[in-house]
């Protein structure tokens, strides 16, 4: 190897969607950057749920992005299930304002957009290095000043080092910028791919050519912290669930179980009716929120997407892509600032701080703040389905008995299962997360 | 069952080393053997009969659930060497 390409002015590992958008800006800024993956190609080790919310860095980097990147659907339709095994309760949200473009949510496969993504950075200037695995960082006292990778000889110099090695970040962890996990701040996300014909995925979500439908589901994981997901794609389906590590590791049961269960219920099987399993895939995801965010940077050094923790639930929405672009965009915003100025310091480098608070990003972490915690509150994944479906059922049910208000029908079946005083400190909790 | 079919379906590009060392004597004093039950792709078993964890770190899919779930230590976890392990394709 060359003595040049050992030397660079920014060193980014990993090739998702955070790393693979600061190695493209940063390159478009005429910085000489190399991009580290340990996949055979980008995308080969990355899994999400399904859908990448619309944000506004994306046209930033490259203009008519969506025109551009490969996507599959652009939802429309989104649906919440509270689950039992015998009855759902539904709530479908669809509006018109969907079907303007560019579009509020795009599903897509990660192995294709992210392979994609890391091509623009490499036709702006980016040196693309794959199955590179980085073992360590260097560092010269407190400042980093490089990796070390799997290879011989495998000392890699730069200026500054963007960590976007992913959800588990032993970079983070090396540089001392996060502790140590506890398995009550992550969830694993399992899912496989079902395909069926476009005009199955049509006729059985109700959509119309390129329109696309989310499902979530609550009360389908035997009590655990999680719930279940769909969403769709061109010829094909999702089908997954998301299970908080804590919880499952107390439940003993497997997650492909649960999985299994799942996809028996009868919603999820007639959407799922005669579909050809395609791939399985299992990934971790942060859910500890804004208090788990680690310290975003060093000197010479800067973290961005998962292995940030940028990434959150509140029940409502789930956001992890546009975060990870966001945050790697403004991580490159602030290296190009560096080199101008010349300082690689943790003190100039804090400007990225500034910046990520300054945007959606932190900001929309910490808004939801609370949620973290409200979405660790077991009685959301089991008895409020139930209870819900409860009521819906005795509401509908037709035998001649005569019929009581609703919150009459709540409160028994609330009697011997929930005491009150739980539900008003439940329904607060999650007011002051979620509504106030 | 669908189950059975979903281990079938993944991508991998094998090491001829594991990438995760299991440390036996750690497993030894384990009570949950959390492992193997929350592992997606049901890569750790109890053998009863040899009283170790059996490990196989092939159908591995990277996705640390192990590391998080594991209080005694016993994992030396590292990522496989660049380029190898599981390879998503559409996921």
């Amino acid at each position: 190897m060359a003595r040049q390409l050992k030397e660079f002015d920014v060193i980014v590992v990993g090739a998702g969607p955070a790393g693979a958008s600061a190695a493209l800006r940063m390159a478009q800024k005429g910085l000489n950057i190399l991009l580290l993956e340990r996949g055979e190609t980008p995308g080969a080790k990355n899994m999400f749920g399904g859908m990448m919310p619309k944000c506004p860095v994306v046209d930033d980097l490259i203009p008519n992005f969506w025109v551009k990147a490969p996507w599959e659907r652009h939802v429309v339709k989104r649906t919440l299930y509270l689950i039992t095994k015998q009855s759902a309760t539904s709530m479908v949200f669809e509006t018109d304002a969907s079907d303007d473009s560019p579009y509020n949510g795009y599903t897509l496969f990660r192995p294709v957009f992210d392979h994609w993504l890391a091509e623009e950075a490499q036709k702006a200037g980016a040196k693309l290095l794959c199955s590179c695995l980085v073992k360590d960082l260097l560092q010269k006292g407190k400042q980093v000043i490089g990796v070390t990778v799997g290879r011989e000889k495998g000392d890699l110099r730069a200026k500054v080092v963007l960590a976007c090695d992913g959800v588990l970040s032993f970079l983070a962890q090396k540089a001392g910028l996060r502790k140590e996990f506890s398995p009550s701040q992550m969830a694993v996300g399992i899912k496989a791919l079902f395909h069926l014909t476009e005009e199955e995925i049509n006729e059985r979500f109700n959509l119309v050519q390129a329109q696309g439908a989310t499902c979530e589901f609550l009360g389908c994981t035997e009590g655990i912290r999680g719930g279940g997901f769909i969403y769709t794609q061109t010829e094909t389906i999702t089908a997954g669930i998301v299970l908080h590590l804590d919880a499952l590791k107390k439940s003993g049961i497997a997650p492909y179980t649960l999985f299994e269960q799942f996809i028996a219920l009868p919603p999820v099987r007639r959407y799922l009716k005669g579909a050809r399993l395609v791939e399985y895939s299992a990934h971790l995801l942060p859910e500890g929120g804004y208090r788990m965010i680690p310290r975003l940077f060093t000197d010479g050094m800067l973290v961005a997407g998962d292995a940030a923790a940028l990434c959150y639930t509140n029940g409502l929405n789930q956001e992890g892509m546009n975060l990870a672009m966001s945050s790697g965009f403004l991580a490159a915003e602030t290296v190009v600032d560096a080199f101008e100025k010349g300082d690689f310091s943790s003190k100039q480098l804090r400007q990225y701080e500034t910046r990520l608070k300054e945007s959606f990003v932190l900001r929309d972490m910490k808004i939801f703040e609370k949620a973290a915690t409200w979405m660790h509150t077991d009685r959301l994944f089991s008895e409020y389905p139930r209870l819900v479906n409860r009521i819906m059922e005795e509401i509908y049910r037709s035998d001649g008995t005569p019929r009581k208000k609703i919150a009459r029908i709540g409160l028994e079946a609330l009697k011997g299962n929930i005491p009150v005083r739980h539900v008003i400190a439940d329904l607060l909790k999650g007011g002051k997360s979620l509504i106030w | 069952m669908v189950v059975d079919d979903l281990f079938e379906l993944t991508s991998f590009r094998i090491h001829q080393e594991a990438h995760i060392r299991v440390n036996q004597n750690a497993c030894a004093g384990c009570s949950h053997r959390a492992c193997t039950f929350s592992c997606p792709a049901n890569c750790y078993q109890w053998n009863e009969e040899r009283g170790r964890i059996d490990f196989v770190y092939e159908a591995c899919l990277e996705c640390g659930t192990c590391l998080l779930v594991c209080d005694k230590g016993a994992l030396d976890w590292n990522y496989p060497v660049g380029g190898f392990g599981v390879r998503f394709r559409l996921t």
